[in-house]
């Protein structure tokens, strides 16, 4: 069969498996940046604090991810829980750094006319200097989701879900008929669904930047 | 081919810094081999927890990561300095271009794929790693050439020297940091994908996990993640130390 045949026949599955996969990594990148983001709030201000923060979740990018993966099975068991925890793990670090980066970037002037004009430490950041923040923290969302992408096809490989799936079912049907369709769909799949949700984030941050900042 | 973006930038040594991981490894492993000992393994355990299988895995590991990282340097930086001559160098966009996509396909499908079109074994998986770490090593020797003020290129042509003994003597020394912070993230990509080298038969540390898997051992995936995480933040902290250590003095 060829590979436009194989699409042709198999879209129904290769659709179901990229939501899979999708979801997988919108749910890590959520959880991911809702950590990253109050963590950088936190240690924003404090060099020692920051350095410690960063320190701990870049150094989470340097353990190989099938081991990571094999690490937390015996806590959360095969499937996707690893899976999703695992893909957690790698992308607070992008989302913490561009948010202490686009925090500590908010000019010290426009930090001080919203002081003189009231606003108390919470105002100030939920109103100026989150907005200002915005579009360096959601490049940090961003490139954790390319990333996490990428590393969500190896949950396939724990029986987790998403598009690995057609991966290692082409390693396992090697010699089949479809081994070689199986592998490449999956693997093309991947590249595309996160070229996909790169052009999203391009969508999204024109949508949410405040006006006047782009 | 995941992390590029993340740690191009070299991070300073402190006192502190330097003994982290040291000691960091040295409490896991510990606490690995202690829990070990208190396990009662029973057959099938033991005949992956021995001595002789771990060091043979780790032996295989080391020997992709090794090989796998010094085709990435044979070819990606003779290739990198090409493409900055200046009869090439509109090129570069195009490469980065391709390159920038590349980095969206999954390292597993790249080894699955040259398994099922060129076959499984040591060999393959090779390919597979070199292609996937390239990118970094590549990219930091373009950008690091790229960014040379070029009135020091013209001072070095101007003492009379030929645009060899410029890349050679000028040109390259000034880029070394920049390409050594890719060389340290084609390293690590290394180490994550040599683990993945088991699915197509090329051995490496990725089958204690996956044996520890598919047998459902608790203590056999437990040694190989630990022992595979615990490699990957050795040699982190070894190139660490290089990059520093090979740094040109003024600098």
């Amino acid at each position: 069969m060829s590979f436009a045949d194989y699409l042709g026949q198999r879209w129904p599955v290769i659709g179901v498996l990229a939501v899979q996969h999708a979801e997988m990594v919108l749910i890590a990148v959520a959880v991911a940046a809702a950590i990253g983001v109050g963590v950088g709030i936190v240690v924003e201000g404090h060099p020692r604090a920051s350095r410690v923060a960063l320190n701990i979740t870049g150094t989470m990018l340097t353990i190989p991810s099938f081991a990571l993966f094999g690490l937390l099975i015996p806590v959360l068991g095969l499937g996707a829980p690893p899976a999703i925890a695992a893909l957690v793990l790698y992308a607070i670090f992008p989302v913490l750094r561009n948010t202490v980066t686009g925090l500590a970037s908010v000019p010290g002037a426009v930090e001080d006319a919203a002081r003189g004009m009231g606003l108390s430490r919470w105002a100030r950041l939920r109103l100026v200097r989150l907005p200002l923040a915005w579009p360096v923290v959601l490049t940090g969302v961003r490139v954790a989701t390319i990333m996490t992408v990428a590393i969500a096809a190896i949950a396939a490989g724990v029986s987790g879900p998403g598009l690995g799936q057609l991966i290692f079912g082409g390693l396992a049907r090697i010699g089949g008929a479809n081994a070689l369709n199986d592998a490449l769909a999956g693997t093309l799949g991947v590249a595309v669904l996160a070229l996909a949700l790169d052009l999203l984030f391009v969508a999204l941050s024109r949508l949410t930047t405040s006006r006047g900042l782009g | 081919m995941t992390l590029t973006a993340q740690r191009e930038e070299s991070t300073r040594l402190s006192a502190l810094g330097v003994l982290t991981t040291p000691a960091l490894v040295v409490v896991a492993g510990a606490a690995l081999l202690a829990y070990l000992r208190g396990q009662p393994l029973d057959a099938i355990e033991r005949r992956s927890i021995n001595v002789q299988v771990v060091l043979a895995r780790l032996t295989e590991h080391l020997e992709l990561v090794g090989l796998s990282t010094l085709l990435v340097i044979a070819i990606a930086v003779p290739l990198g300095v090409l493409l900055t001559r200046p009869r090439l160098r509109r090129l570069i966009p195009a490469v980065l271009a391709v390159a920038n996509i590349g980095q969206a396909v999954p390292t597993i499908g790249v080894l699955v794929l040259l398994a099922v079109v060129v076959g499984i074994g040591t060999r393959e998986a090779l390919v597979a790693l070199v292609l996937c770490s390239a990118l970094p090593v590549l990219r930091n020797t373009m950008v690091g050439l790229q960014g040379i003020d070029r009135a020091l290129i013209d001072a070095g042509r101007g003492i009379g020297l030929s645009r060899a003994t410029v890349l050679l003597r000028v040109e390259l020394p000034l880029a070394v940091p920049v390409m050594l912070a890719g060389l340290r993230v084609a390293l690590i990509l290394n180490v994550g994908s040599a683990t993945l080298a088991t699915f197509t038969n090329a051995g490496g540390l990725g089958d204690l996990i996956n044996t520890g898997i598919v047998l459902n051992r608790t203590p056999i995936l437990l040694t190989g993640s630990v022992l595979t995480a615990l490699l990957a933040l050795t040699i982190d902290w070894l190139v660490s130390l290089a990059e520093h250590v090979l740094r040109p003095r003024g600098l």
